[in-house]
């Protein structure tokens, strides 16, 4: 179901409650009682499109965004999506090591197996810490640019370089699986690590490894849907430009 | 177990959704493509699938060609299975093996989607084996988690590097494991490897 302006926020949580996590993500607090969607935005001084286009691709894995939604700044996507990362590295993963030292402590299996997923998980977390810099570091930087020329009234020639050597389809071709580990680590856990004693802590562990996997699919939906989208799109005018300007 | 994937070819939308919806109820099964008319039956030849849900309106010369030559998943035996989406068809170039009518019932539709996939299932886990490793596989395995290249694999076995490929896409299938750690982890468990070998 699409999520509009005028529907109530309250629903959209009854609807999908992960959408909690986006909600999270733009601070709106609970408590907003029967209030529609734009007017717990207009509160939280949020901007209701872009909301809606993040909750609707975050939702809907059949959904595709619509142009005239579009008009929001470069700079609120990557800030929500930079949200995004922290939230990863400051609470999910966290959670998930604590959870993991807990089966440790309680003896649910061999040490040397709990070592041997400790390490696993802790390769998994270096490797997500590595993708999110690097769109903090390389993408987000050059989204910005390309949003920068594609504003400005002049053609800057080291935007034309900029082009030649990044280009979103690139990031697109890299943006690899992520969450291959964490499918890795759910199927070790519930298909093949021995056990000694029973613990709850190992389905809390799982049910956490299944949310952030299922969160990091969102996420990257989108990347795919809303960010790459917009960033090509501002592409092909500012190459436009260049070609016009050649003649 | 693999999936089992579902080509659905109907002008109706709203029968390919209702269609949709109820083959969506049966775990492990996939759409893998929808056609809502002849010409976009074209692209078909591309897509593989284990069966082929079509209303035959929209076969013509040209679509029964297409539609012989459609072929199923790697790793499955034999061709695409054809189910016609209507009661009877006067089409005989085609070997339909069910036939759902407009006003069957869920349960009846249910029960005619089962007993197909049921039987493809009987049939491949006849001709081999589904989710036990082979001894061979174990030995590739082995060498994977050891930290070896295809390559490296490859020749240590005197095989190509495409078999050592294959024995890697059937080990990922049937462990459910895709990265190498993963992999590595699951040959430690199982005593396939030693801790101290992959220092």
């Amino acid at each position: 179901m699409l999520i509009t302006k005028n529907i109530k926020m309250a629903d959209v949580i009854h609807m999908n409650y992960f959408t909690l996590s986006v909600l999270n993500r733009f601070g709106i607090e609970l408590g907003f009682g029967d209030k529609t969607v734009v007017e717990v935005c207009k509160k939280a001084n949020i901007d209701v499109d872009f909301f809606l286009e993040i909750a609707n691709a975050f939702v809907d894995k059949d959904y595709f965004p619509k142009k005239q939604l579009q008009s929001f700044s470069v700079k609120l996507i990557t800030d929500y999506l930079r949200k995004t990362h922290y939230e990863y590295h400051q609470i999910k993963v966290p959670e998930i090591e604590n959870l993991i030292e807990d089966m440790v402590k309680s003896g649910y299996t061999d040490k040397e197996n709990l070592v041997l997923l400790k390490k696993f998980f802790n390769d998994y977390k270096q490797e997500l810490l590595n993708h999110t810099q690097r769109e903090e570091t390389v993408v987000f930087p050059y989204a910005i640019s390309i949003e920068d020329a594609y504003n400005s009234k002049t053609l800057e020639n080291s935007v034309f370089d900029l082009m030649e050597t990044y280009s979103i389809s690139i990031f697109q071709n890299e943006h690899e699986n992520i969450d291959e580990k964490l499918f890795d680590l759910k199927n070790i856990i519930i298909k093949y690590l021995p056990k000694q004693k029973k613990s709850e802590n190992c389905h809390k562990l799982l049910y956490e490894l299944f949310s952030l996997e299922q969160d990091m699919i969102d996420h990257s939906r989108i990347e795919d849907k809303v960010f790459v989208p917009k960033i090509r799109d501002m592409e092909k005018v500012i190459t436009k430009r260049f070609a016009e300007k050649k003649q | 177990m693999p999936k089992s994937t579902f080509i659905i070819c109907e002008k109706s939308y709203i029968v390919r959704k209702g269609l949709i919806s109820i083959i969506e109820k049966i775990p492990n099964t996939q759409i893998v493509q929808q056609f809502d008319s002849e010409d976009e039956m074209k692209n078909l030849s591309n897509i593989e699938s284990d069966f082929i849900v079509i209303n035959p309106n929209l076969l013509n010369k040209e679509t029964i060609n297409i539609l012989q030559n459609a072929g199923s998943p790697a790793g499955s035996e034999g061709n695409s299975q054809f189910i016609s989406l209507s009661e009877k068809s006067e089409i005989t170039d085609i070997n339909w093996v069910e036939f759902i009518n407009i006003n069957d019932s869920q349960n009846t539709i249910l029960t005619k989607l089962k007993t197909l996939i049921g039987n493809k299932e009987t049939n491949e886990s006849k001709s081999k084996s589904q989710d036990e490793i082979s001894k061979r596989e174990v030995d590739i395995l082995k060498n994977i988690a050891l930290g070896l290249s295809n390559k490296e694999i490859a020749d240590k076995l005197f095989i190509s590097t495409h078999t050592v490929v294959t024995h890697r896409k059937n080990i990922t299938r049937k462990l459910g494991i895709k990265t190498v750690p993963g992999l590595t982890i699951y040959a430690i468990l199982n005593k396939i490897i030693n801790i101290n070998d992959t220092e």
